[in-house]
């Protein structure tokens, strides 16, 4: 108890000295709240976006499709596998998906498209189609009365074959059984702008998808939303035990591009952080060696007195902790709340920023545990770890030197 | 009576070369019985400090020995010696005795702290040593307001609080005036004779000398005259 009271006190000795090692600790401290809580911030909701948009958090294919698609790389029962995940407590749902690059016509012009056949009302729950749609309603997949199938389509592919809602559209690809596939759908809805990724994409009902393939009722991909965004890799594990002989893979294998530059990007940040921590510690260092040398006769009587050497080590990684924690405790204050504000509300960007091929343009902070914690933990540890030097130069005074310095 | 220490051919040299090295303390061999009120005198550089200091295990001895109640001590170090020197030995220095952070009482309680004595037993013997030597009152100050025979005085009560064998005190008077310095004295002789605790200071001041039941002389770090008075 004594030896707090006397940490806090020799703290406030030097009032001003602790208050700009304090000032530098806390600004070090919040720099790196806010910092993370960017960071952390920014890549969640590109995240949450490419989750949304259409990857979700788990996706299952057959054999290698994700790294090298080919139309017969089918999953071929589709419907008992969505009974399995439609029983399974941990997914919210899923999605069924077929893919096939295609030729799209008009009367007049014809583009490249990227044909996706969904199972219409699963989609609606599993990802945003539905609410990207910029012009016409979310397509069924009934026929109408000449017999055709409805389309959603990208509005670059609008844009080119210069249709709109209600106008024919013609697709040629090859399917899956090699014979020449076209077919003619009626234009319900156009699906973005022509910016977004969905450009040039038809979406098609999924069974008008299969039959215009030939791919009877097999599909190629499965994206399946969780409840829990963390439980992507545990889940996918335990989703694979159960179909060994499909290919089950979390979000940051899907997104494997992307999940790596941001690992990269989050160790550099990490490495960044430490960097300022320890540029911030070497003036505390600095301080800590200062106040000792100072006191050099002080330790000299409490030596001589019976205090043992390891108690005034003690003394010294006491003190210098104490100042650490209640600089801390001064940047919690501060970068609570401001975190809070930029995690409710954000900013607008001046200029898009591209993080991992998603391009935003409001940034959000983090709330969070790691956000917080982090960089205290990270404080905490290097106060200690400073502390050693000068702690054993205390310890090692002789009180016979220090009686004869004055 | 018995001796509470004792030295046998004790030296304390600096430097290593034989043309520079100073024999601080050379081959002093004294006894210091228990209940001595002793004074150790002689010029500047004469030696009396490193004396002091070997006495109280601040410092190693070159050679010889140094008995502390039967316990050699010239070859004891780190928290061993650390723990023997908080229970059997209290000082006093010239100056800057006291933790600047603590109050008067908190500086006599810390080395009580130190030997692990209970809270209700601490805040007695402090109460009680303050009284002693006239500070009643005074307890809650910070060195830094205090006199500097107040300041003293609380340095007496701490190295007597713990109840130590022997109390070594080096030039405690010397930052004072000559009437403070007197009365510190006067104080150390009476706590001497009502309590039996063993002083042993060092000098050059006549007046305060003269207080001394024996002086130990020092010259060139070899005892000179010990006399009896
Ligand atoms: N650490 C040291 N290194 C080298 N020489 C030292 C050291 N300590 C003391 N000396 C020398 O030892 C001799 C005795 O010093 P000491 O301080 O014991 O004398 P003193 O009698 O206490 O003197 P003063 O009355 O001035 O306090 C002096 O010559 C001094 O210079
Ligand atoms: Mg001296």
């Amino acid at each position: 108890m004594l030896l707090l009271k006397l940490a806090f006190r020799n703290i406030f000795r030097q009032r001003r000295r602790s208050l700009l090692t304090a000032l530098s600790l806390g600004g070090g401290y919040i720099l790196c709240v806010f910092s993370f809580s960017l960071s952390e911030g920014s890549y969640n909701s590109a995240i949450s976006f490419f989750i949304l948009d259409h990857t979700g958090h788990i996706q299952i294919h057959q054999d290698d499709y994700l790294l090298r698609p080919k139309i017969h790389k089918t999953i071929d029962d589709p419907q008992g596998l969505s009974e399995l995940l439609d029983a399974n407590d941990e997914i919210i749902s899923h999605t069924l998906r077929v893919f096939a690059p295609a030729i799209a016509y008009s009367d007049t012009d014809n583009a490249p498209a990227r044909v996706i056949g969904v199972a219409l009302e699963r989609e609606r729950s599993t990802s945003t189609l539905a609410v990207k749609i910029s012009a016409g309603v979310y397509i069924d997949d009934t026929l109408d009365a000449e017999g055709y199938y409805s389309a959603m389509i990208g509005a670059g592919i609008a844009n080119n074959l210069n249709i709109g809602l209600d106008d024919e559209l013609i697709l040629i690809s090859q399917g899956a059984d090699g014979s020449i596939a076209n077919d003619i759908y009626i234009v319900r809805a156009i699906v973005g702008d022509r910016t977004s990724p969905d450009r040039a994409t038809v979406f098609l009902p999924l069974i008008a998808a299969q039959e215009f393939l030939s791919m009877v009722d097999s599909v190629h991909e499965i994206s399946i939303l969780l409840q829990d965004d963390g439980a992507a890799r545990s889940v996918a594990t335990s989703l694979q035990e159960q179909l060994p002989e499909l290919s089950v893979a979390p979000w940051q294998v899907v997104e494997s591009t992307f999940y790596q530059s941001m690992q990269a990007d989050k160790q550099g940040n990490v490495f960044f952080m430490g960097f300022i921590i320890f540029i911030v510690f070497i003036g505390v260092l600095n301080t800590v060696l200062m106040s000792v040398l100072e006191r050099t006769r002080e330790f000299g009587v409490l030596k001589a007195i019976g205090s043992r050497p390891f108690k005034i080590a003690l003394m010294i990684t006491c003190e210098t902790s104490l100042l650490a924690s209640l600089s801390l405790i001064a940047g919690l204050l501060v970068s609570v709340p401001f975190t809070a504000w930029f995690s409710a509300v954000g900013f607008e960007l001046a200029e898009p920023m591209n993080i991992g091929g998603i391009v935003m343009s409001h940034m959000t902070g983090e709330m969070s545990l790691y956000v917080f914690g982090a960089p205290l933990l990270l404080i905490i540890f290097f106060a200690i770890i400073i502390s050693i030097p000068a702690g054993i130069r205390a310890a090692r005074i002789s009180p016979t030197e220090a009686m004869r310095s004055h | 009576m018995t001796a509470v220490i004792s030295t046998f051919e004790v030296c304390r040299y600096f430097g290593d070369d034989q043309e520079t090295m100073v024999k601080a303390v050379d081959r002093v061999s004294i006894e210091i019985e228990r209940g001595e009120f002793t004074a150790i005198v002689g010029p500047s550089g004469s030696g009396k400090t490193t004396l002091l200091h070997l006495l109280g295990g601040l410092d190693n001895p070159t050679s010889g020995s140094v008995e502390l109640s039967g316990t050699n001590i010239a070859d004891m170090s780190g928290a061993t010696l650390s723990d023997f020197r908080r229970d059997h030995i209290g000082f006093i220095f010239q100056s800057y005795n006291l933790i600047p952070v603590f109050s008067a009482e908190e500086n006599i309680e810390y080395i009580m702290l130190l030997q692990g004595v209970d809270a209700s037993e601490r805040k007695r013997r402090v109460a009680d040593m303050l009284q002693q030597v006239g500070l009643e009152g005074l307890g809650n100050r910070r060195p830094n307001k205090l006199s500097g025979g107040q300041q003293q005085r609380v340095a007496i009560a701490r190295a007597m609080v713990s109840r130590p064998q022997i109390i070594l005190a080096d030039e405690p008077t010397a930052n004072l005036d000559s009437k403070n310095g007197i009365a510190l004295l006067d104080l150390m002789k009476e706590l001497n004779q009502q309590s039996k605790m063993t002083f042993v200071f060092s000098t050059h001041d006549e007046k305060i000398m003269s207080r001394a039941s024996r002086l130990i002389h020092m010259h060139d770090g070899e005892i000179e005259l010990d006399e009896l008075r």
